[in-house]
């Protein structure tokens, strides 16, 4: 937005070689009724709160390995949650929204980013037929399905490479190095242009902290 | 029966590989007694060269010789004794299928016109590269070069860190933030950042896995690229070998007692206090100090007897990640390695792995207990430095396989041991064609059996895994300055700072802490 000719060189290689690339994926479906989890049958606490799909660390890791090459995990880490079991209003009586986060969907699949829209149903199958190994009943409760994949984020939200935390949160690009060292105060090189979100310390999820902080820093020192 | 030496030593070091050798060169040119104790028949350790098969030698179970400290070298005066220094830090060949592949050298020049072929911008990048590591080094060489900081940050601890940062303060801002953002980096993103030539990456990438647990897009390899590119200097001329027979001869010069075929079977422990040894054949020899080459497990949990430590100690001890990830293999050849994509280059050391996602497939198969069907190889040819090692016209290629998991899935056995062998044989015959015919012997050995030869824990050439949480803290926080819950019983291996390899250093910065009490 701002263009290069404004900025020093050295912050503009320093955020060209800002990693974002986004990993994750989300399903959402709408249910016709809630099936039963295999493992523990009916309503209850268990499904009231964070259910994750994670059976064992070498699934997490094999999950990561189909992305370090360029895929879609095939059988993915997921997060699912069911508002409408805390909150019916989100969906119509008796029914239910299920809500899947999915690692790993790296937005550089080695088909090329701009590819995703041909892989999305895919990607969406193999969520799907993945928790439906713990869920056998979810297939047939399916009303209708939403997929968005990084690609679908980056287009449809703005986030570049569909990097749910505006870059990502290794070390080296926390601290005092989010997002470029010299510029982790929310100050850019710019006059009056300042940063508050999740590509500033202390970086992203839902914390507010960056908007936070970069208010108060602004008021601190009278910059409005 | 139990008997007991009558000789009274000042120290016992046990071990003779390169880091007990120098500890006891260094404790006995200080006037001390030393008594070396090694439970094989030969001195050397890792760096030990053996007949693997008549005629042909191997050059030591460890290749890269160009860490050795000159601090080290120079203190025991290595080289009035024998050994032999290469002009200047190795190069080594990358083959590649298709492609001429790359010759790698730590001179910006030679390397230069090397990767300009590949990419002119990659060339000029490179000597940027080089520039950025000397001014890495100036900062990065002391704080590895000397005892890491005290844990609990008193006076002395607080004045060397202050001394550290005001040398990464002098780099400058922009130098000190890209230095500082290094190590936590994986070697993958680091190499990217600065070339574009994949084999140039890959190139770069191999020495920072090797030995551990990590591929190429595992956090904090880069640290291990950083540690080297800041210690390398000259190698061995011929390999670690010739470390071995400098420091053996330097042993007898200095008045060390050396006693192979001597298997320590117990540190005697008396009110906390280390007072001697026992071997395994019942006899027990007294010593004022206890030093300890093996590595951290074997050492804590092994050799001293339960009860001497808290279970809250023993328990970061068994935490310490020890899980060996190299095999070896020594070939005997009829006639010289020869590469096809440069059939007329002497190639002296070789890597393969021309791809970092080949390098991570390599090490995928560790994660879920299987060796790389396609391994990366480092590969050493001590017979051009030192044609002695083998008959005639003959060679012997030395090869550090990556990736073999200790715990391999259902064991390691016969069958698998030449699964393994096959494997790295047919790799290296993907780069250098006809290799098959030319080989007389071959030796493989699987973390496994480097275990039941060295005795290091896992099989792991390391003592213990390079990783960041490894590295300072060595091998716990308590005994990272070579002291440890038993009084008078210190550590001076590979598994202490600055870590595994062919340094010396623990070795020299043990003896140095020992000796002032």
């Amino acid at each position: 937005m701002v263009g290069e000719k404004h900025l020093p060189d050295e912050f503009v290689a320093d955020i060209r070689r800002y990693k974002l690339r986004g990993s994750s994926g989300k399903v959402n479906l709408a249910l016709d009724h809630l099936p039963d989890f295999t493992s523990r049958p009916g309503d209850g606490v268990h499904v009231r709160g964070d259910i994750a799909i994670a059976p064992s660390i070498d699934y997490l890791e094999r999950a990561y390995d189909d992305a370090k090459y360029g895929d879609f995990s095939k059988h993915p880490y997921m997060n699912v949650v069911i508002p409408s079991l805390v909150d019916p209003s989100v969906a119509p009586p008796g029914k239910h929204v299920m809500s899947i986060f999915v690692q790993y969907a790296p937005y550089h699949i080695k088909e090329g980013a701009e590819r995703w829209p041909e892989k999305r149903e895919a990607f969406g199958d193999a969520v799907v037929d993945t928790l439906a190994e713990f869920m056998p009943g979810l297939r047939e409760a399916i009303l209708h399905r939403q997929v968005l994949t990084p690609w679908d984020m980056e287009q449809q939200i703005g986030l570049t490479e569909g990097n749910i935390f505006q870059g990502e949160l290794s070390l080296e690009q926390l601290l005092f190095q989010r997002p470029a060292a010299g510029f982790a105060r929310y100050r850019t090189p710019v006059e009056s242009l300042w940063l508050c979100g999740s590509g500033a310390h202390p970086g992203g999820g839902i914390m507010g902290s960056p908007g936070e902080l970069c208010a108060k820093t602004m008021l601190g020192e009278r910059a409005v | 029966m139990t008997t007991v030496s009558d000789a009274n030593y000042d120290v016992i070091v046990i071990g003779g590989g390169h880091n007990g050798l120098t500890a006891a060169c260094v404790l006995a040119r200080r006037g001390r007694r030393v008594l070396v104790l090694e439970k094989r028949d030969v001195l050397g350790g890792l760096c030990a060269g053996e007949e693997f098969h008549p005629g042909y030698r191997s050059p030591g179970l460890l290749h890269d010789t160009a860490t050795l400290r000159p601090a080290a070298v120079d203190a025991l005066r290595l080289q009035e004794h024998g050994l032999d220094l290469e002009a200047r830090a190795p190069e080594w060949f990358v083959p590649q299928e298709r492609g001429r592949g790359l010759v790698f050298s730590r001179d910006a020049d030679t390397a230069a016109a090397e990767i300009e072929g590949f990419s002119p911008r990659d060339g000029a990048r490179y000597r940027d590269y080089r520039r950025f590591m000397d001014k890495a080094r100036r900062v990065s060489e002391p704080v590895l070069n000397e005892a890491p900081p005290e844990m609990d940050l008193d006076t002395v601890g607080l004045a060397g860190l202050a001394r550290h940062a005001l040398g990464l303060r002098r780099l400058g801002a922009r130098d000190m933030m890209n230095l500082l953002r290094v190590p936590p980096m994986c070697v993958a993103d680091f190499a990217r950042e600065w070339f574009e030539t994949e084999l140039l990456c890959a190139t770069l990438a191999a020495p920072a896995v090797e030995g551990t647990w990590c591929g190429p897009w595992s956090p904090g390899t880069a640290a291990n690229l950083l540690i080297w590119e800041c210690t390398a200097r000259r190698g061995v001329k011929g390999g670690a070998a010739g470390l071995a027979h400098a420091l053996e001869r330097a042993a007898r010069f200095y008045g060390v007692e050396t006693r192979t075929g001597a298997e320590v079977a117990r540190i005697r422990v008396e009110n906390g206090v280390a007072t001697g040894v026992e071997l395994a054949g019942g006899e027990a020899i007294g010593a004022g100090a206890v030093v300890s080459s093996c590595d951290p497990r074997t050492t804590f949990l092994g050799l001293v007897a339960p009860g001497a430590l808290t279970h809250a100690f023993e328990h970061r001890v068994a935490v310490y990640r020890t899980r060996g990830t190299s095999a070896k293999v020594h070939l005997a050849l009829s006639g010289p390695l020869a590469f096809a994509c440069r059939p007329d280059l002497r190639v002296e050391r070789a890597r393969t792995g021309e791809m970092l996602d080949f390098q991570e497939r390599a090490f995928d198969a560790v994660k879920y207990g299987h060796f790389s069907e396609r391994p990366i190889l480092d590969v050493f040819v001590p017979t051009f430095a030192r044609p002695e090692l083998a008959p005639d016209g003959c060679h012997v290629v030395s090869i550090l396989a990556h990736f073999a998991p200790y715990e391999v899935t259902g064991g390691w056995d016969d069958a698998k041991r030449e699964r393994l062998g096959d494997a790295v044989v047919a790799e290296l015959a993907r780069y250098a064609p006809g290799i098959d015919e030319k080989i007389v012997a071959r030796e493989v050995l699987t973390p496994a059996d480097i275990e039941a030869r060295y005795g290091t824990t896992g099989g792991h050439i390391h003592h213990g895994e390079h990783a960041l949480d490894q590295l300072i803290a060595r091998p716990t926080p308590e005994t990272a300055r070579y002291r440890t819950p038993i009084r008078n019983l210190y550590l001076c291996g590979s598994g202490s700072f600055p870590g595994g390899g062919v340094t010396c250093a623990p070795g020299l910065l043990a003896a140095r802490a020992i000796a002032r009490g």
